[in-house]
Parts: structure tokens; C-alpha cells; sequence
């Protein structure tokens, strides 16, 4: 069981800059996700990390050792590929059991050893199937007990469950978590779905092309985003962000904002965070941090949509151009076309700077 | 009007009718190919079997219409089973065969795997690796022949290589002839398997390459458990095509050594080649065509059967 | 009305039957949905409704007739595909022109439908760019624009924001659904994602193996599932559904006093209908076995009894693993369901 370090790690294909001065740590045993839409460079780092590419500056240690020079079947890693990369051409158990058959193992070892890992993953009925032909639910599986066949230290998985269908995708979840559990192993993980990452996740590495954003717990991402792009990318909907100019006035601090009218007054920390913005900045609240209050006391938005998924219904507000979305449960009624004010709860308003896009922190 | 209507003239034909008239145009576009087809394969093998039952010659003053006159039933079957010569002649192709394309097929997977591969210059090697098969191979039969004489090219270079005067007279030798006919047949057609085997190599998923090293497999494991057994159906298909071929070999040995010295590279097209041309005895050579024709019908079948048995789809 | 009917339409491939004895009407200018786990049969009835097969039994009608030997070319239905298929060689407005000038329409009908098809999804502006310079919500809108200029009966669409990154769907489906409205015409549209269903459909068909089990408005659908299998298929995380053995009045872990009506074998209670308290004596003992924070909402997991339960809870409460808690069920939201798994009304 492994730690790995990043440090300074630089990826450029030609003249352009896949990954820029990424630095991570990823703790022994933790299970660490990389986030971020198409192109941010989350599926880079991971072939650095397993060997598949080199970087152009910076180290990747694993432990205390280097892994520069190392070749790819040389550092002991797991690797499920986005579309499983199964040989087709063998059975289920040829292909679970490829590994420890090209390393020489007995017999009798390897026989006990795919009993163990067809039973955890469900395979055992399917051992003896040609591989071909069978469904995506399982050649995930089996991509996933193929790897985890040889124990390695580091598993590396590289969005494997973005071709399987939805529904399947909850039931993998929770079973990719028994197996990190169960070998305690180092897992990264590259998705590009926020729920995935939250749901799974010790650490979530948040990326935005080549950039590493934050690194924190889901519910750190969540509470306190660094920046802009977290503050959307995480949670859903993202986090709505209103553009605003802090004003001073009689009772203290407040956001205009403009055809919205004016913010209620911020508490102490967040008006020392907006003073130090150097000119508008964006005020931000969760959908999910919203309550419905009478006319006067909140912000005042038409309702244009109403998605109503399930346990939640989710609201799309409007006015003058400026959107924001509300979460409610199914009890809350209300209507396209409808006139209501929302109020963030206390405690859920973030500011950021505009220009930068970087959290405001009170102190 | 309603913007939402189907348009009124829609008929109401049965499916089946539609159906049909796909296939009847489909019919109609392909039979000028059917037709050539018709002439140029089966037109001549009824032909074929009809002279073979005759022992009609073109010195025999009857055009081949009126062959029946000559009508001998299947002794020129039974000849041909008692035909010395024409065996030992399928003998000398056999070796030919059992030498040339496993050599063919194993150097041809070689230079695949060197170029499945980038390397510095892999376009111009490209390149000159295919040239041999562009040759004319009665070309290629000439250029040999003089390769080979006594005086010539090979024997001067192995004479430096070995530092001392080497006077073979390959094409003079009935072993080494047969030697001299084989290098050159490997040394046209290996390009070809080259080709084939390099198009088959190429459709090997890139990631499970990768899989595979990375659950720890070494580079010939990777290719004997993934690689080849992907390759399968294209193996077959490469030594299919060069077996049917190398059969058939006729010019460039032909040129090099004319049959000989004596006999001694005589392959069935040679024998064939010579008592046609020589002895006209055209319903014997009906006879002996349509034998190996089936002969050799058989044998693909049943190998291809029984690749396709031991086999997974690739 | 361009109402698109099935009458027990039955569709086999050899032994396997795709489509079995379906029966449904969507109505004019109706998002309706066709939905349910891969293999279902979903495809195969878009297959059907376009022409592209032919049941083997029943009618599929469109705006009144029947259209079984109707060839795809002559049913006046529009395809989009998931990867769009737009020209890249042509000019947006040269793409929404394509059909027409194929059909050799005249100018005058090519240029009122191209300026109406226009204004309809606001892509006046964009009409002289190539695809290739369009963003990805502008491409799907010049593609169901050259849908729309052939004045089609019904737009279909196979599951087509998928393979999209997962922040993508989420705005894309509301786009899908703003564009049907703009279009005006009937969309049905196939798709295995529940969440995507619900939000997008104003009805949806659920399907089983090529049965339809249940066909609805999706609040409608969620609130009252006709069966286990519906309950199950619809919310995230999905219904607990536990034997009655577990849920009884004295003796059971769950009391659900008297409300279970005979027959009941099964119960289903959702995630978020599940209260998770203090360990107080009220209500069932259960220990957390797992803790999902989600942001907004938190899952967790419970063990009742060895049984595994998920509780779906709003913000972020303070719970751990391995806590005990006392759990109860909002029992007047509890579903009930017989041997075979079919709903049964509360007693």
C-alpha cells in the first residue's frame, strides 16, 4: 500500500499544455478522485501516474521512490480503461486470471485466487463465457477483477463507468467502494461526474484545463469552494453566482445587485471579505441553501422551468437576464410563470472576486 | 393547412412488394457481372470436363466442338493416376510449398512486427520492402538466372564472405537449383505476406496492448496471447492466398531454369506447361487440371474447416 | 392531431420477443418518453414508429391511419441522431436548406420554412457560421431545424445526450425541453437515465423486456408505481423494498401498524421518506453502516436487523458510521405490493 506524490508535474504534447505544475499528494490507502470536465487533463495525470506517459517536468513518487525511468509494467498499478480494454478473444476467467498466469503463479493459487474475486464482483456464473458478447455491466466487472486480481497497491480507474448505464452506475459505485475498502488499496479515480466523485471519494481533486483547482473532501468543495469553477462544477446544480457591487450603507455591508435589488446585510466576516474585493464581485448560495419568504424580504425571480426529479424539484428562476436555480422538495408549489423571492439561508452566501474568480474568505 | 399532416398521397402497398422490387433492381444492376462471371469460370470448366472425357488434340484436324468423336471416356483419369512423371512433378511443388511459405510467413510476421513501430526512415524501408513484389516475375526469373550463374553476383559475394573462390554452379545442380528457385520465390513473395500479416497486426486494440502490460505480461507474452489469436483469421487468409499461389508457381521459375536441369525442378505448371505446348495432348491436360482442381478444393475446405474449429473469431 | 398509436404491437427476432404487446398513444406536440433498463425494447419501437421494421403483429397508426406497410421514407417522421450528422462542409442555413432543395421544393417554401424554423430555435444569428464554428447547443439546434423544416409529423431521439460529460446533461435536457416547446411538434425519446425522464417528459412509458408497465406523467409514475419493478426503476437512490416479515405490527423491526392490505408481501419506502433520529426508543433501532454527503443532501446507509437501508436526508446532519440511530418511516407514504409485485391500494 502506497502514497503517491506529485510534484510539479508538467504535461505538454507539441505546444500545448496539457497539465501545468500539478502538485498532489494522495495518501496510503486514500481514495482520491480527479475531477473535471473533458480536456482538463484528469485522464493525463493518470497515465503519468501509471506509467503510460512521461511527464515533461516535474517527479511522480511513489513511497519514497521515484518512478522516472520506471516502465509501465514495472510499477505494480491497477488500471481499468474507460472502455475496459476485456480480451475478447478469452473467456471471463482467462481474463481475470491473465496476470497472475503471465507472472507464473501456481495453479492452485490462481484457481483460489479468481474464486475469491469472482464471487466478490458476482462473476461466477460467467467464468467460463467467452468474453465477447457480454454485456457492459459486466466487462466492467471484469475489467475491474481482472486488475484487482493482482492486488496491486495503486488502483488507477479511468472513468469506468461512464458507458454503463445509469442505473448500473449507483450498484458499481457502491461496489468499487467494497473493494477499495476491502484491500485497502490507494484508488484514483477519474470522472467527470461531481456525484460520482462526492459519493465515492476521501479527496476530491478538482481540475480545470491543466490547473489543479482544489483539493479537499466532497464536503469541503462543497462548503468552500476556492473559486469560480468549483463553486459550479460541485454540486447539483452548481452554485448560482450573481454579479454584484459591494455597497456600504447605515447598517453595514451590502451587494447590489442590481435588477435584483440589494442584499441583506453581510455578517462580519463576509463584509471584511468583500471590502477587500477590488471591485464587483459575485455573490454566491447554493440551490439547495434557499428558502422561499414574502415579497420585500428576499430576491424577487420568475419561475421559467420546473424540473420535478423524483425527491427533488428543481426550479429555474429568471429575471432580466440574470438565472438561478432553487432546490425545493415536492412539497413546494410553485408554478412557470410564478413570482417569488428567495432568501439564502444564513451561513450558505459565498462571495468571490469577479476579476479572478477566487473565493473571498472572511478571516 | 395543418402543419402536422402526413402527406396525402401516401400509399398503401403491402411490405412485401417493396421488398421485392429491391431485389429485382438488385438483380438487374449485378447481371452484367453475373454474366462475366458465368463466361469467364464456369463456360470454361464445362469445357474443360468436356475435352478431359476425349483424348482430342488440336493436331487431331476436328475443331474442340466435335471432340466427342474422340470420345474415351475416363482413360485419361486412369493415366493420370499412373503418370510417373506428373507425380514426381506434384512431388517437387509439395517441397517447393512446405519450404517457401512457412519462410515466407515467418520473416513476413518478422518485418511486421518491426513495423508496427516507428523508427527513423520506416517510409523509404517501406518503400524499397515492397518493391520486390511490383516485379514482373518473369523478371524476376531473368534476374535471378543471372544471379546465379556461375560467375555471377551470388557466387562472387559469397566468395568474398567466405575468402576463398566459390564456383557453384547453381542452376546446373539439380538440389541447388531448386535451392536457387526457392530464394527467389521468397524473395518476391514475402513482401506480399508482409503486407497482409502488417494489416492484421495494426487492427490489434491498442488498449489491450496496454491492459496486458500492465498486468505485468512480457513482450512475447503479449504476442503469443494476444496478438496472434487475434491474427488468426488473417494468418489463415495470408497462407491460404500464398499456398493456392505457390502451387500455381510457373514464371519466374520457369525462366530461371526452364524445368531443369532435366527435371529437376519440374513443378506440376511446368509439366502441365510442357506437354501442352510439346505434346498437345490437350484432354490429358483437361484431365489433369480438373484432378488437381478438385484436389486442391478439397484440401482448402477441409484446412479452412478445421482453422475455423480450433479457432475463436479474431 | 398527429397522435402516434400502438395497438398490441408485437415484434420478435427469432425467438427473442422485443417488442411485446404494446399499446400506447402519445399525443400531439407531447414530450413523451420511452424509458427503461438497456435491452427493453426501446430502440426496437423507435425502430418500428420510423418504419425501419415491421410488427409482426397489431397497428402502428399515425394521426388516425395505419402505417405498418408505410415505407420510413413516406411516414414523414424525423430522426436526430446523437451525433447530430450535420454537413461540414455546408453552412448552417445550407444544412437547414438540405431537405428541401433535395425534395426540390421551391424558393419561396424554402425560404418561409427556413425563416420560421429559425426564428422557432433562435439560430437567425448563427445561420452563416459552418458546424464546425458552432457551440454544441447550437449544432442540436441547426439539427433539429433541418428536422423541422420537412414539417414533420413527430421528431425522434435515441438516448442522444449520454455520452455527454455529466454537467452537460444537466443543461442540455432543459435545452431539449425549451427546443420541443419552440418546435411545437411531438418528440419521443428514448433514454435508460430516470432522472433525465422526469425532468424532460410530459409522459413517459416505463418498460419491461418489451413490456409496457406503466405509462404516465413522471410525478404521477413516482408517486404511484404500478409495480415494484416501476418503484424501483424511478429515484435515486432507489426504493427500499423489504419483505412484510421486516414491517409489522409486534414482532417486525418497522411498525406499520394495520395500514399493509392483504396480500401485501413486499413493502416500499423511499430514501427520503425515511426520518433518521437520535437513538431514542421511538421507532426501529438501526446502525449507520455508511455516510454519503453529497452536498445538499446526505445518503446513508443503515443496518435494521441486518438488513440494509437507505435514508436520504436533506443539508449535511452530523452522523457517522457506526452510530446507533433510531429510524421511522412516514408510514402514509409507504407502498405496498403483492406476491407478483403489483401495487396494491392501502388498506
Amino acid at each position: 500500500m502506497t502514497a503517491i506524490r506529485l510534484e510539479n508535474l508538467v504535461k505538454r504534447f507539441g505546444g500545448f499544455t496539457a497539465l501545468k505544475t500539478m502538485d498532489l499528494s494522495i495518501g496510503d490507502g486514500e481514495f482520491m478522485a480527479l475531477l473535471g470536465p473533458s480536456g482538463c487533463g484528469k485522464s493525463t495525470t493518470m497515465n503519468m501516474i501509471a506509467g503510460m506517459e512521461e511527464p515533461s517536468e516535474g517527479r511522480i513518487l511513489f513511497g519514497d521512490r521515484d518512478m522516472a525511468g520506471v516502465a509501465m509494467g514495472k510499477r505494480g498499478v491497477g488500471f481499468v480503461f474507460q472502455n475496459y480494454a476485456i480480451f475478447t478473444h478469452m473467456t471471463v476467467r482467462q481474463n481475470l486470471d491473465y496476470g497472475l498466469r503471465m507472472a507464473r503463479r501456481s495453479k492452485a493459487e490462481i484457481a483460489r485466487r479468481t474464486a475469491a474475486i469472482a464471487d466478490l464482483l458476482q462473476l461466477g456464473d460467467l467464468l467460463d463465457r467467452p468474453a465477447l458478447g457480454l454485456s457492459v455491466n459486466i466487462l466492467q466487472r471484469v475489467a475491474i477483477g481482472r486488475s484487482a486480481m493482482m492486488e496491486p497497491a495503486i488502483f488507477l480507474l479511468d472513468e469506468p463507468l461512464s458507458n454503463v448505464d445509469a442505473a448500473f452506475r449507483a450498484v458499481m459505485r457502491t461496489e468499487l467502494k467494497h473493494i477499495q475498502r476491502e484491500f485497502r488499496q490507494t484508488m484514483v479515480y477519474v470522472t467527470h461526474d461531481q456525484l460520482e466523485a462526492m459519493t465515492m471519494a476521501d479527496r476530491i481533486a478538482v481540475m480545470d484545463h491543466g490547473v489543479l483547482q482544489q483539493v479537499g473532501t466532497p464536503l469541503e468543495v462543497y462548503n468552500n469552494p476556492a473559486n469560480v469553477f468549483v463553486a459550479r462544477f460541485i454540486g447539483a446544480p452548481g452554485m448560482n453566482l450573481l454579479p454584484g457591487v459591494p455597497v456600504e450603507g447605515a447598517e453595514g455591508l451590502r451587494i447590489d445587485l442590481g435588477a435584483l435589488g440589494r442584499s441583506v446585510v453581510l455578517d462580519a466576516p463576509l463584509a471584511a471579505a468583500a471590502r477587500r474585493a477590488k471591485g464587483s464581485v459575485q455573490f454566491g448560495f447554493r440551490p439547495e441553501q434557499v428558502e422561499l419568504v414574502s415579497a420585500g424580504a428576499g430576491l424577487g425571480m420568475t419561475v421559467g422551468f420546473v424540473e420535478r426529479i423524483g425527491a427533488r424539484t428543481i426550479v429555474h428562476l429568471e429575471r432580466d437576464g440574470i438565472t438561478a436555480k432553487a432546490v425545493f422538495d415536492n412539497d413546494t408549489r410553485v408554478a412557470v410563470g410564478d413570482l417569488v423571492h428567495l432568501a439564502p439561508q444564513p451561513g450558505a452566501l459565498r462571495l468571490f472576486d469577479a476579476e479572478s474568480g477566487a473565493a473571498l474568505r472572511g478571516i | 393547412m395543418t402543419t402536422a399532416e402526413i402527406r396525402k398521397d401516401m400509399p398503401t402497398r403491402p411490405a412485401a412488394r417493396e421488398a421485392d422490387e429491391g431485389a429485382r433492381l438488385g438483380l438487374r444492376l449485378t447481371l452484367p457481372a453475373q454474366l462475366l462471371v458465368l463466361f469467364i469460370s464456369v463456360f470454361p470448366l464445362l469445357m474443360q470436363l468436356y475435352i478431359s472425357l476425349t483424348d482430342w488434340s488440336p493436331l487431331s484436324g476436328l475443331g474442340w466442338p466435335h471432340a466427342h468423336e474422340m470420345w474415351n471416356g475416363f482413360a485419361n483419369y486412369v493415366d493420370v493416376a499412373g503418370d510417373g512423371r506428373l507425380w514426381s512433378a506434384l512431388g517437387r511443388t509439395a517441397l517447393v510449398m512446405a519450404v517457401c511459405v512457412p519462410v515466407e510467413f515467418l520473416l513476413g510476421l518478422a518485418l511486421a512486427t518491426l513495423f508496427a513501430d516507428s523508427f527513423p526512415g520506416k517510409r523509404v524501408f517501406y518503400s524499397i520492402l515492397i518493391m520486390p513484389m511490383m516485379v514482373v516475375p518473369a523478371v524476376a526469373g531473368y534476374m535471378f538466372y543471372m544471379l546465379f550463374q556461375s560467375g555471377g553476383p551470388v557466387n562472387d559475394i559469397l566468395s568474398s564472405l567466405l575468402g576463398m573462390p566459390v564456383t557453384v554452379a547453381w542452376l546446373s545442380d539439380p538440389m541447388l537449383a531448386m535451392l536457387a528457385v526457392m530464394v527467389a520465390d521468397i524473395w518476391q513473395w514475402t513482401p506480399l505476406m508482409f503486407l497482409i500479416l502488417l494489416a492484421g497486426l495494426v487492427g490489434v486494440p491498442e488498449d489491450q496492448m496496454k491492459a496486458a502490460t500492465l498486468l505485468g505480461a512480457s513482450p512475447w507474452q503479449k504476442f503469443r496471447t494476444i496478438v496472434l489469436p487475434r491474427m488468426k483469421t488473417i494468418i489463415i487468409i495470408a497462407l491460404a492466398i500464398r499456398v493456392i499461389e505457390c502451387f500455381k508457381i510457373f514464371d519466374t521459375l520457369f525462366i530461371m531454369t526452364g524445368g531443369g536441369p532435366g527435371v529437376a525442378t519440374e513443378t506440376i505448371s511446368v509439366y502441365i506447361y510442357k506437354i501442352t505446348t510439346q505434346d498437345l495432348i490437350w484432354g490429358y491436360v483437361a484431365a489433369i487440371a480438373l484432378v488437381i482442381l478438385l484436389v486442391l478444393s478439397v484440401a482448402c475446405v477441409w484446412a479452412m474447416k478445421r482453422m475455423a474449429r480450433k479457432g475463436q473469431p479474431a | 392531431m398527429a397522435e402516434i398509436s400502438f395497438r398490441n404491437v408485437t415484434k420478435r427476432y427469432g425467438q427473442t420477443v422485443a417488442v411485446d404487446d404494446a399499446s400506447f398513444t402519445v399525443a400531439d406536440n407531447e414530450f413523451f418518453c420511452l424509458f427503461g433498463p438497456p435491452l427493453s425494447g426501446k430502440t426496437t419501437m423507435l425502430r418500428l414508429i420510423l418504419g425501419l421494421e415491421r410488427p409482426d403483429e397489431g397497428e402502428i397508426l399515425i394521426d388516425g391511419r395505419r402505417v405498418n406497410e408505410v415505407s420510413p421514407a413516406r411516414r414523414n417522421i424525423a430522426m436526430v441522431f446523437q451525433n447530430l450528422a450535420l454537413f461540414p462542409h455546408m453552412t448552417a442555413e445550407q444544412n437547414v436548406r438540405f431537405p428541401l432543395v433535395e425534395r426540390g421544393e421551391t424558393e419561396a417554401v424554402i425560404a418561409a420554412r427556413l425563416k420560421d424554423a429559425a426564428a422557432k430555435l433562435h439560430i437567425g444569428h448563427v445561420l452563416h457560421k459552418m458546424p464546425g464554428q458552432l457551440s454544441g447547443g447550437e449544432r442540436q439546434r441547426v439539427a433539429i431545424a433541418r428536422a423541422l423544416v420537412r414539417d414533420p409529423v413527430a421528431f425522434l431521439m435515441d438516448d442522444p445526450i449520454s455520452a455527454l460529460d455529466a454537467r452537460l446533461r444537466e443543461e442540455t435536457r432543459v435545452e431539449l425541453k425549451r427546443i420541443q416547446r419552440e418546435a411545437g411538434r411531438t418528440l419521443i425519446y428514448v433514454t435508460h437515465d430516470q432522472e433525465e425522464a422526469m425532468s424532460v417528459a410530459d409522459r413517459m412509458a416505463i418498460l419491461e423486456q418489451g413490456a409496457i408497465r406503466q405509462i404516465g406523467r413522471p410525478v404521477e409514475i413516482y408517486d404511484h408505481p404500478a409495480s415494484a419493478y416501476v418503484a424501483r426503476l424511478l429515484g435515486a437512490p432507489a426504493m427500499n423494498i423489504l419483505p412484510v416479515g421486516m414491517v409489522q405490527g409486534g414482532g417486525g423491526v418497522i411498525r406499520l401498524e394495520g395500514l399493509a392490505p392483504a396480500g401485501t408481501a413486499e413493502i416500499g419506502v423511499r430514501p427520503e421518506d425515511i426520518r433518521v433520529g437520535a437513538h431514542d426508543g421511538h421507532g426501529a433501532a438501526a446502525k449507520v453502516w455508511e455516510v454519503e454527503p453529497l452536498g445538499g443532501t446526505t445518503v446513508v446507509t443503515l443496518d435494521v436487523g441486518g438488513r440494509m437501508l437507505r435514508a436520504l436526508m436533506r443539508g449535511q446532519p452530523d452522523i457517522r458510521v457506526e452510530t446507533p440511530v433510531t429510524l421511522s418511516v412516514d408510514l402514509g407514504r409507504a407502498h405496498f405490493f403483492g406476491a407478483g409485485g403489483q401495487a396494491l391500494r392501502r388498506a
